[in-house]
């Protein structure tokens, strides 16, 4: 029973990831005063993708069509670590959260390598700017994990969000609110958002991921959009799960399912509308002003892992 | 009967020189000495796997015969450097016994295989010796042979010079080894009286000897700042010798320091691990961030081993922290870690090695400017520095994850420490093997997607060919091996979990490790499944030119190069880099349109600025001084003598 609950976890991440992408879009059209698309854009999007053909840029190898593939199936894989209506994951091992850090960087190597099988600039320049990006979020991205991990003492993702559930949301120590502080600002990093990055944007100076998937098409374009949307829900949810656990299920049982699945779409209906409101009023950084951005999110991690080792 | 196994690999190992000396005179028979090598180590290896597996010992006494201590003696730690150096070396020679023939002719060939079987028999030495009288013989051994191999490529004056720093820091850090083995005496004979009299010496003394054994063996692995040489030697090594240098030989160092610091001290006070640790991170760090701004393909990677064996430092350092917070299991789960990214790194080290030999041998360059598109023209030779690569990066299921994995669960073990320095720096230290990973990543990406994807930036790549059979065959090996261990590490773990437990008393390997060698084969299987399952899905495909903005003439010079790649990262890191800068423009008519414009950027690092450049300038400065004593007038010597002579007299009368 547990096993098909943590496998609906799963299942749930990668279908209703575009209708995250969806709703955020249209939150943001109507922040514009814009009516925007509808909210299943994104799954229409991927019909029409999944139904073209695939065209492939003359000079590229067989890495160009095997990159979208290996980034859709690591970040399905990051997928399962993630509990989500009940406080366990399909996947669960001591220290998985150092593999979930790793497979997202698994999937954005290969993508990295993608873009520079086009044989363009503009692979090159968007593959460049995410190395920079990519290196500098990775080691706030696992010390926030870490100090989660001192004060749950457990190395695993789903024993820190049971170890959460067990603790009182007022007494909840003040150090998760640094680390929560920095797995943000990693999370807006890794998931490409404004301001650190454009996902709307078609003009050199500003793309980066748009840049390195220029010269993709057809299904490799489709599973690359699927896997960053998982990807933006996965983190999402991670934050949610990590953070603000209260409400999931303890049990199995129908109804704390039920209770559990309306606590979590609040949940994700409240970060949803920040990153809009975040995105409609902030302008996306200078390039060279990032690493700025994410030295603020390692400060803050490293004074997470310091001040959860002092108060253990 | 393993006894005979190894004394059989001895023998053997010392036959090939002479089969070689032997065999040239025949014209055809130039791969007789590459077969019996790897015949030899094809033994070798079965004699080390009963060693490291079985805990079978063997030993070799010849002071039992002769009056000179030399002995080797073969425990757990001994077999498995034994196994890496066999198991690692064997598909380099297989890659060798083409690319030698390819690329070296008459003389030089027989050099390169008489050098090649003595330089490995001098690693087997130093690992397996059992008094310091046979490691010491090893060692210095070990370096001359490396020397000669890189001096078969060519002795100009640079490289003359390269060897000549080489040669100088290996007998500084021999010095400090030979110093720390002199600390022992009167015990100084065999390893097992050493370790027996350590127990009982003064704190002063241990520490002494830590430290002596931490330089003189840091010098060989390459730890930041005494790293100096390892960039200027082994790029201009032939690369199967680079492969074996960087692999290999640098795990020797590993291994002394492994040797002294858990086996005869058995750890120390706390500051030993800290002083680990910062060697450890200040080395990865550096080590990666001087590779990034590389373009020569050896040059990179020779300072991705000093990345690397920074890692593998910081495993040693975490060991040695939690040694003396008296966690013995926690101290074993770091020690393998370390020792795991040893094999990882030999493996993958060497696999890149051989392939930028590969490129050479294909495109003619190891210029990444000069490459590019070489993934169509050299498929196997591609998909293997692929694999290389994702296993230097640290990608799940390859090797090099597994070790950095490892050291990361060493890392978090230590919240559980009461020590609170040990909690608070340990855990950070994860911040720092993550940024190197991070900064590997973009590294790899930029060698991988520069030299193999992309369109050829030069006329010789556009029409290398993949190279011969036994070349890809030895790549292939090393390639698998990256593969297999980072998808079952229990194949490996098990047996590191026993070499442990023996150095390290009171330890298992703790469950911890054994939790993500149940998930790993799974992860492996559903990326196979998804692979092969979407590709079959999505096999049309329609080739098309790259989107150039819809203007014609999209060229290979409009990709992005390798210093383009990294240009924003070492501008981050500028303070890093430091480089001197020129650049002269000569104003034409009207002065928009130069008319000669150079520029030139050198990157001489700080340490060889701040650090050994004022030591350097001192000797030469005393040595002009002392000069003066040399006058060329015998008369002036004669007084020298009588003056000598004089002065021991009187020393003699009042001493």
């Amino acid at each position: 029973m547990k096993l098909l609950i943590n496998a609906v976890q799963v299942l749930l991440l990668l279908l209703l990831a575009p209708l995250v992408r969806g709703v955020i879009a249209r939150l943001k059209a109507r922040i514009q005063n814009r009516r925007g698309a509808s909210v299943w854009r994104p799954y229409t999007d991927l019909l029409k993708l999944f139904r073209k053909e695939d065209l492939v840029p003359d000079s590229a190898s067989f890495v160009f069509r095997l990159a979208p593939i290996v980034l859709f199936a690591a970040t399905l894989v990051v997928a399962a670590f993630v509990p989500l209506l009940h406080g366990s994951a399909l996947l669960d091992a001591t220290g998985d959260f150092v593999l979930l850090v790793y497979l997202l960087a698994l999937g954005r190597f290969f993508l990295m390598l993608g873009a520079m099988d086009g044989g363009s600039s503009f692979g090159g320049m968007g593959a460049s700017r995410e190395a920079l990006v990519s290196t500098l979020a990775e080691a706030p991205f696992l010390l926030a994990l870490v100090s989660a991990a001192i004060a749950a003492r457990t190395g695993s993702i789903a024993g820190m969000v049971q170890w959460t559930l067990g603790q009182d949301f007022f007494q909840f120590s003040a150090v998760h609110a640094l680390a929560f502080a920095a797995l943000a600002l990693v999370a807006i990093a890794e998931t490409g958002r404004i301001p650190v990055d454009n996902p709307t944007t078609h003009l050199e100076l500003t793309m980066i991921h748009e840049a390195m998937v220029l010269e993709y098409s057809g299904p490799s374009l489709a599973l690359i959009e699927w896997a960053s949307a998982i990807k933006l829900t996965v983190v999402m949810a991670l934050l949610i799960a990590l953070f603000v656990p209260w409400g999931m299920a303890g049990s199995i049982s129908a109804l704390a399912i039920a209770v559990a699945s309306i606590v979590l779409l609040l949940k994700m209906a409240a970060l949803v509308l920040a990153l809009a409101l975040v995105e409609s009023s902030v302008a996306k950084l200078r390039m060279y002003l990032v690493p700025d951005f994410l030295g603020v999110a390692s400060a803050l991690a490293i004074l997470a892992v310091v001040f959860t080792a002092l108060m253990r | 009967m393993t006894q005979i196994v190894f004394n059989s690999f001895l023998l053997a190992m010392l036959t090939v020189p002479v089969v070689t000396l032997v065999s040239q005179r025949w014209r055809k028979a130039h791969a007789i000495p590459a077969v019996v090598l790897m015949g030899s180590l094809a033994v070798g290896i079965a004699a080390a796997a009963e060693g490291f597996w079985r805990g079978q010992r063997f030993t070799v006494d010849v002071s039992q015969v002769a009056s000179f201590p030399f002995a080797l003696g073969v425990d757990r730690l001994s077999a498995f450097f034994l196994l890496l150096i066999c198991s690692v070396s064997l598909p380099v020679i297989l890659f060798s016994s083409s690319y030698v023939t390819r690329h070296y002719a008459g003389a030089r060939r027989h050099w390169l295989w008489v050098l090649l079987p003595l330089f490995l028999m001098s690693m087997v030495l130093v690992v397996t010796a059992s008094t310091a009288f046979a490691f010491l013989f090893g060692w210095e051994l070990m370096t001359l042979f490396s020397a000669g191999l890189i001096l078969i490529d060519g002795d100009s004056e640079q490289r003359r010079h390269n060897i000549f720093v080489y040669l100088l820091m290996m007998h500084a850090g021999a010095a400090a080894v030979i110093g720390a083995f002199l600390l022992f005496l009167p015990h100084a004979g065999n390893f097992a009286q050493m370790r027996a009299s350590a127990t009982s010496m003064p704190p002063s003394l241990r520490t002494a000897v830590f430290l002596l054994a931490f330089v003189g063996f840091g010098t060989k692995a390459g730890i930041v700042p005494l790293h100096l040489w390892l960039p200027r030697a082994h790029p201009i090594a032939p690369s199967p010798v680079s492969a074996l240098m960087s692999g290999v030989m640098l795990k020797t160092a590993i291994y002394g320091f492994v040797r002294f610091a858990f086996d005869f001290l058995g750890g120390g006070p706390s500051w030993w691990g800290y002083l680990v640790l910062l060697a450890g991170g200040v080395s990865g760090l550096l080590g990666v961030l001087y590779a990034i701004s590389e373009h020569d393909l050896k040059r990179l990677l020779a300072y991705h081993s000093v990345e690397n064996i920074g890692i593998i430092y910081l495993g040693l350092g975490a060991a040695l922290v939690f040694l003396a917070n008296h966690a013995p299991l926690w101290a074993a789960l770091a020690l393998t870690a370390a020792l795991l990214h040893c094999l990882n790194h030999a493996i993958f080290k060497s696999l890149l090695f051989l392939g930028a030999g590969a490129i050479s041998d294909a495109a003619h360059t190891l210029d990444l400017e000069d490459l590019g598109g070489l993934q169509k023209r050299m498929p196997l030779t591609g998909v293997v520095f692929l694999i290389a690569c994702c296993s230097i990066v640290g990608l799940p299921l390859f090797s090099g994850f597994v070790s950095e994995w490892l050291t990361f669960r060493s890392f978090l073990a230590a919240s559980e420490l009461t020590n609170l320095s040990a909690a608070i720096v340990l855990p950070l230290a994860a911040g720092v093997l993550a940024l190197i990973g991070g900064l590997a990543a973009a590294c790899f990406a930029k060698v991988y997607g520069v030299a193999f994807l992309g369109r050829p930036r030069s006329l010789e790549a556009g029409i290398a060919n993949e190279v011969s059979l036994p070349m890809q065959a030895g790549m292939g090996a090393l390639a698998t091996a990256c593969v297999v261990i980072g998808v079952f590490p229990s194949l490996v773990l098990r047996g590191l979990g026993t070499l442990t437990e023996e150095l390290i008393p009171g330890a298992a390997l703790p469950q911890a490790a054994a939790s993500l060698s149940g998930v790993l084969p799974w992860i492996a299987l559903f990326f196979l499944v998804l692979v092969v399952g979407i590709a079959a899905f999505n096999r049309a495909k329609k080739l098309t030119a790259t989107w150039a903005c819809g203007l014609p003439g999209l060229d290979e010079r409009m990709q992005y190069t390798s210093t383009a790649f990294s240009k924003p990262l070492r501008r981050v890191f500028s303070q890093v880099y430091k480089a001197d800068r020129t650049l002269e423009v000569v104003p034409g008519d009207p002065p928009y349109f130069p008319t000669s414009i150079s520029y030139r950027s050198v990157r001489t690092t700080s340490f060889e600025k701040f650090l050994y450049r004022p030591g350097v300038d001192a000797i030469v400065a005393a040595a002009l001084r002392l000069r003066q004593l040399q006058t060329g007038n015998i008369q002036i010597y004669l007084l020298y003598i009588f003056a000598a002579l004089i002065a021991l007299l009187m020393f003699m009368r009042f001493v």
